[in-house]
């Protein structure tokens, strides 16, 4: 086994491990919101490695720069879709999604002038 | 049976959580599975791609990758105004 297959099976299984522990995790956390935090894993690790093992694999190829293009895709679009998500699910818990009283958020005081 | 299969079988294992998340509990907990199982999907389509030689079809996950973008967000909305 060269060094180019054992690099190639290291990446893999970090990819394979991360959308396991991403899955399960989500799985078995009980509350969505909860849940959700495990899309990150393989999003933002997975994809990463993968990219990485694409790229050990077949060098700069085609394939290896559209991986990368995924790669920005995935994470960009990850954000977003978990924070609209998020959101949708404390608006139709509450009616909306602004931090109530009893949220105990810290709040930043307003300087003078500027607008409200 | 190469590496990348292994690689990609082990990743499309993955799917059976989201599967049973999916089909079975709340509308919420339903959309994270669906969300995830979105995510493991292209990673499996990179994968086999790679694994069968077939380098033209990353434009089949790159095209995955941009539409869940849409998927994920009609279903947020919708779960909050109408289901």
């Amino acid at each position: 086994m060269t060094a180019h297959n054992i690099v190639i099976t290291v990446l893999l299984s970090l990819v394979v491990l991360s959308c396991w522990i991403g899955s399960v995790g989500m799985w078995r956390m009980r509350e969505p919101m909860q849940a959700l935090h495990y899309l990150s894993l393989p999003a933002c690790l997975g994809s990463v490695f993968l990219a990485a093992a694409v790229f050990v694999q077949t060098g700069s190829s085609q394939a290896s720069w559209k991986t990368v293009i995924i790669v920005c895709i995935l994470l960009a679009i990850n954000s977003v879709v978990t924070h609209a998500t998020a959101r949708a699910f404390r608006t139709r818990d509450l009616g909306h999604w602004q931090p109530r009283p009893e949220d105990n958020i810290e709040r930043i005081p307003k300087r003078r002038g500027e607008p409200a | 049976m190469n590496l990348w299969l292994m690689a990609g079988g082990g990743v499309c294992l993955s799917l059976i959580p989201c599967a049973f998340l999916c089909l079975t509990g709340k509308a919420e907990r339903r959309l994270v599975g669906f969300q995830m199982a979105s995510l493991v999907i292209i990673l499996a389509l990179v994968i086999f791609t790679v694994a069968f030689g077939r380098m033209p079809f990353i434009d089949i996950a790159l095209t995955a990758a941009i539409m869940s973008f849409g998927g994920g967000i009609v279903f947020a909305r919708f779960l909050e105004k109408h289901l």
